[in-house]
């Protein structure tokens, strides 16, 4: 039965010539045989039609019996349609571009919100593959485990997870060196079962051994990151068995990661795995990795069995959360174990990570979604100016018999047209954006992805923005246009237009006045916001400085090797012609880089929401503060005297003063730094509590992002917390780039191996994604939006008034021949305009309003409701729309009485 | 024949639905064209019934498209160009369950006739 239906669907359409055949050949059959029972020619014929009946019935009939009925209509409507489109090329092509400009603005920004959110994680069953989090005592939620608690949750969680796998992420860049030749790689370090959890194939060569990451005697053996192998390698197939080094440690590379495979994260790029093993080798992890249960910045992955759910999971999961708080008091101070589902997103991330980006492309899938409403409703206003203008015809269409249905459809088909036709343009536009999201220069050394390819959802989206852009432009004014009675246009020359349909024009002008000065206000907003960031005082000052970063560790330097040489660089700096001051730190301010740590400091109790004192730290060199700029408020600096054997001192700034000792000095204070990772004997197990003196106290300064207050910030001697890399920073009155090569000079006669990058004002430095780059990302972006808004506000106005002004023509005349003063009519005009932008206006600023809180999340130093913006930019929109009142205003103030009067 | 014109308000019209199982049962003696459909329906039923033809090619086109007979032009007896029509496998299955079904359909009818005239 389905083989009939099949053959049907596809058999040969029969002709209608055809079927005019059989019946020619059915009258003549009939004709002969009448013929052979004696009847004459013409009784013959005659008798034969009759008998035959109704000729046209029977192709009517045949005619409609087709398949393709609808088609003969879908396709003659379109015919119908590209021969209007064709007709009036310039409205064609104003349309089409106006939706062409607010398609490719949401396209753009979808592709962002695609490649970030929604491109499915490339690992096999990411359904049934989950995350690993704790909740610590306090509250706060981490997800960053120790070697030993991935193997003790592995152990005890075969019930519901078929698989664990953890991986190490992100602690920082390591060398690979090929042919003398150094790059910097991530690498992730993973436990031996990683890619086999993830249900991955690699694109060439194997995988790490599912038996290997459990001790240092791991095969050292490296996997590259599919974009890495493309990017570094040329896509080399020969690359497998190839002998390289990292960070000076001799490897094998065995495989290609699948293409498509970034990470588990969807935002980064990672370029080399290597297994757990290695980490103490080529890393700098501990020597007791495999047995501490200090947190190592370990995430971990479980893949569920068949037939558990994710709550089932979770109580097991808090059992043994339970079981090993209690068996490791000190170090597993879990409240509760919890495992959420893979996604872009994890529930207990830091809201200023990946949830801000994302709030930030709701927010922008909102605005460009307004512009291409505006954009719609301008079309959607031409088309009623036509439709006005098409009254007649579709009144004499309707007149000899067109159902009012097949009218509509006709209507909606041109603008779907339009529509299909702005979609196109509105791909080419939102590919050349998106490569403009794509090509921005986030700043730093950390691999995010930012390849925000068009996928076939892109396309679907495009698509789908575009039909329904056809229906809301089509439907109102094919419905209005069908809607009319017969009788009236017929009767009547085209003067007559209804009130109503002037109505409805003058909404959806209130609808574009508004909604494009809800786009200027926020546009205004992110550009005043800007400004306030590029202002700001940020307590350090970062004109005429330099920054380089330099890896020792990737050059394959110890510790004790690595701070000879920085010593050693950082004195022959010193010396070179031009340079007020050079100082070494670990982190510079506003980039991706921050470290925390947990303090315990006598007297101060933590809030109950918080789990214990904190505090962000920098570790520096001597002369930091006169390099940045940074005033010492009360006490010392850190000295050439802070050496790693001399007493632990540190220096706070004054947040951190008021937080933890509100009435008393806290110079000469000292507080127990707990996470301490380095400790100068090295292989201990046990945590170290290093107890620190205050000594000094310097201003507050922006240093990790621009948000409004400051939190706790300490600056401990680069000498007693070795970090790598470290930042050279110079400070020089001589022009910038001058010093450039002298400093990487001096750099390579120290070590010819070291690498040296970030090499950048420090004023370009805070242009990151915690800094700067957010706030112009935004501005630009709203701005771009706004004045799209803006240009679509005016032409739709424009258009309005000057339509309605001149079917009005008429009317002007006869009150001009009647005495009016032109005054009077200019006044008449406007005064309608008027009404229009001014609820126009108001709307506009009430929704602005109505979405201050989110546009709130995205501003430093303005109110989301900042008043001046409000008005500014309620003020220019007014004035561009009364000014595009004004034009046709005047026009109609000139009508000629008489002329006006004789109009058809 | 030349009753036949006077004859034609005396034929019976055509129940709904019943051409389709004529035509299907005329086929079962051997392809045929359109012309040869009609004239052998009306000399089958001794001339009782009535058949527009124009009403028989649409039927015919309809019962092509479910498949149920096939078509293809050819030559008649008196070497005329005509569209023959044959049944399908299909066709013969569908004749014999409307046949059936009419059977039944007749012998449910003429039993409630019968005991009302009785």
């Amino acid at each position: 039965m389905f083989a009939g239906m099949f053959q049907r669907m596809f058999r040969r359409e029969r002709k209608a010539t055809d079927f005019d055949a059989e019946i020619q050949s059915h009258i003549r059959l009939e004709e002969e045989r009448l013929r052979e029972q004696g009847l004459t020619p013409a009784e013959a014929h005659n008798r034969a039609c009759r008998a035959f009946g109704n000729v046209t019935h029977a192709q009517e009939r045949f005619h409609e019996s087709r398949r393709w009925l609808f088609f003969d209509h879908f396709s003659q409507d379109v015919r119908f349609a590209l021969r209007m489109l064709r007709k009036s090329p310039a409205f064609t092509a104003i349309a089409a571009l106006t939706l062409a400009l607010g398609i490719g603005a949401n396209t753009a920004i979808f592709s962002m919100v695609d490649s970030l959110f929604l491109r499915p994680s490339p690992v096999a069953h990411a359904e049934q593959l989950t995350t690993l989090a704790f909740q610590r005592v306090g509250g706060d939620y981490d997800s960053i485990f120790s070697y030993s608690d991935f193997q003790d949750i592995r152990n005890q969680s075969a019930e519901v997870f078929s698989q664990v796998a953890a991986s190490m992420d992100l602690r920082g860049m390591d060398g690979l060196s090929v042919n003398g030749k150094q790059e910097p790689i991530w690498t992730s370090y993973v436990s031996g079962n990683f890619f086999e959890t993830m249900g991955l194939k690699p694109a060439l060569g194997n995988f790490i051994e599912p038996a290997s990451g459990k001790s240092v005697d791991d095969a050292p053996v490296l996997v590259l990151g599919y974009t890495y192998w493309k990017t570094h390698f040329a896509a080399d197939p020969n690359v497998i068995g190839k002998s390289v080094l990292i960070n000076g440690h001799p490897v094998t590379i065995i495989g290609v990661a699948p293409q498509g495979f970034h990470s588990i994260s969807t935002f980064l790029d990672m370029q080399g795995y290597m297994s757990f093993g290695m980490a103490s080798v080529t890393a700098d992890a501990s020597k007791d990795f495999f047995t501490s249960r200090k947190p190592a910045g370990i995430t971990i992955y479980a893949h569920l069995k068949p037939g558990v759910t994710l709550s089932a999971a979770q109580s097991a999961l808090s059992v043994i959360g339970r079981r090993l708080s209690s068996q490791y008091p000190l170090d597993d101070n879990w409240k509760s174990l919890l495992a959420y589902s893979l996604g872009p997103l994890s529930p207990y991330d830091d809201p200023s990570g990946p949830a801000i980006i994302m709030l930030m492309c709701v927010l922008f899938l909102f605005l460009t979604g307004l512009v291409l409403l505006l954009a719609c409703l301008n079309v959607a206003n031409l088309l009623l100016a036509r439709a006005s203008a098409r009254e007649r015809e579709m009144a004499v269409r309707a007149a000899v018999g067109a159902a009012r249905s097949r009218l509509v459809r006709q209507l909606l088909t041109e603008s779907l047209l339009l529509a299909l036709l702005g979609c196109a343009g509105g791909i080419a536009f939102g590919r050349l954006g998106s490569q403009w999201l794509g090509s921005l220069n986030l700043n730093t050394t950390m691999p995010f992805v930012l390849d925000f390819q068009f996928d076939w959802r892109v396309f679907l989206y495009a698509l789908a923005a575009a039909v329904l852009t056809g229906i809301v432009v089509g439907i109102i004014p094919a419905l209005r246009a069908t809607r009319v009675n017969l009788n009236d246009i017929l009767h009547k020359s085209g003067r007559t237009s209804t009130a109503r349909r002037q109505r409805a024009r003058s909404v959806l002008v209130i609808a574009q006045v508004g909604g494009s000065l809800m786009l200027l206000i926020v546009a205004g907003l992110f550009v005043r916001s800007l400004q306030q960031a590029e202002h700001l005082d940020l307590g350090f000052d970062p004109h005429h400085v330099l920054n380089f970063t330099l890896d020792a560790h990737e050059a394959g330097y110890n510790d004790a090797q690595g701070r000879d040489f920085l010593q050693n660089l950082l004195s022959r700096v010193r010396a070179l012609p031009g340079i007020e001051t050079a100082s070494l730190a670990a982190v510079v301010p506003m980039s991706f880089s921050g470290n925390d740590e947990e303090l315990k400091i006598q007297g101060y109790e933590p809030p109950k929401n918080q789990p214990a004192a904190t505090a962000d730290f920098n570790a520096v060199s001597p002369d930091y503060f006169r390099t940045m700029r940074m005033p010492i408020l009360r006490g010392r600096a850190i000295l050439d005297s802070d050496t790693q054997t001399s007493a632990h001192v540190a220096v706070i700034n004054e947040a951190m003063a008021k937080e933890f000792w509100p009435s008393s000095d806290p110079i000469g204070r000292q507080f127990m730094s707990i996470n301490d990772v380095q400790h100068p004997t090295g292989s201990t197990a046990v945590v170290e509590h290093l107890s620190i003196t205050v000594v000094g106290i310097v201003k507050n300064g922006r240093v990790v992002n621009f948000r409004r207050d400051f939190r706790p910030y300490m600056y401990l001697p680069l000498a007693q917390k070795y970090e790598t890399p470290v930042t050279l920073q110079v400070r020089t009155s001589l022009p910038l780039a001058s010093l450039n090569p002298e400093v990487l000079g001096l750099v390579h006669s120290l070590s010819a191996s070291m690498p040296v990058f970030n090499i950048q004002t420090m004023t370009d430095a805070l242009d990151t994604l915690p800094g700067l780059l957010l706030y112009q990302i935004g501005a630009a972006l709203a701005a771009s939006l706004g004045l799209l808004g803006l240009a679509l506000a005016a032409v739709g106005i424009y258009g309005v008034v000057s339509c309605t002004a001149s079917q009005r023509t008429h009317e002007i005349g006869i009150r001009l021949a009647l005495g009016a003063q032109r005054v009077d009519i200019l006044r008449m005009v406007l005064g309608q305009g008027f009404r229009i932008v001014g609820i126009g206006v108001l709307a506009g600023v009430l929704a602005a309003v109505a979405i201050a809180r989110l546009v709130g999340n995205f501003l430093s130093g303005v109110s989301p409701l900042d008043p001046l913006t409000y008005l500014s930019a309620s003020l220019l929109l007014a004035a561009i729309a009364l000014f595009a009142c004004y034009i046709p205003a005047r026009r109609a103030m000139r009508v000629d009485p008489m002329v006006a009067l004789r109009y058809e | 024949m030349s009753t036949q014109s006077q004859n034609d308000q005396d034929r019976l019209e055509l129940l709904q639905g019943t051409l389709d199982l004529l035509i299907l049962r005329t086929l079962i003696l051997g392809s045929q064209h359109g012309q040869g459909i009609a004239r052998a329906i009306q000399q089958t039923s001794d001339e009782e019934l009535l058949v527009e033809h124009g009403a028989l090619y649409p039927a015919l086109q309809r019962l092509e498209e479910r498949g149920w007979i096939s078509a293809k032009w050819g030559t008649s007896a008196n070497n005329r160009k005509a569209r023959f029509y044959s049944l399908t496998s299909a066709g013969r299955k569908q004749l014999a369950r409307e046949t059936s079904k009419w059977n039944r359909l007749t012998a449910a009818i003429g039993r409630i006739l019968e005991s009302q005239e009785g």
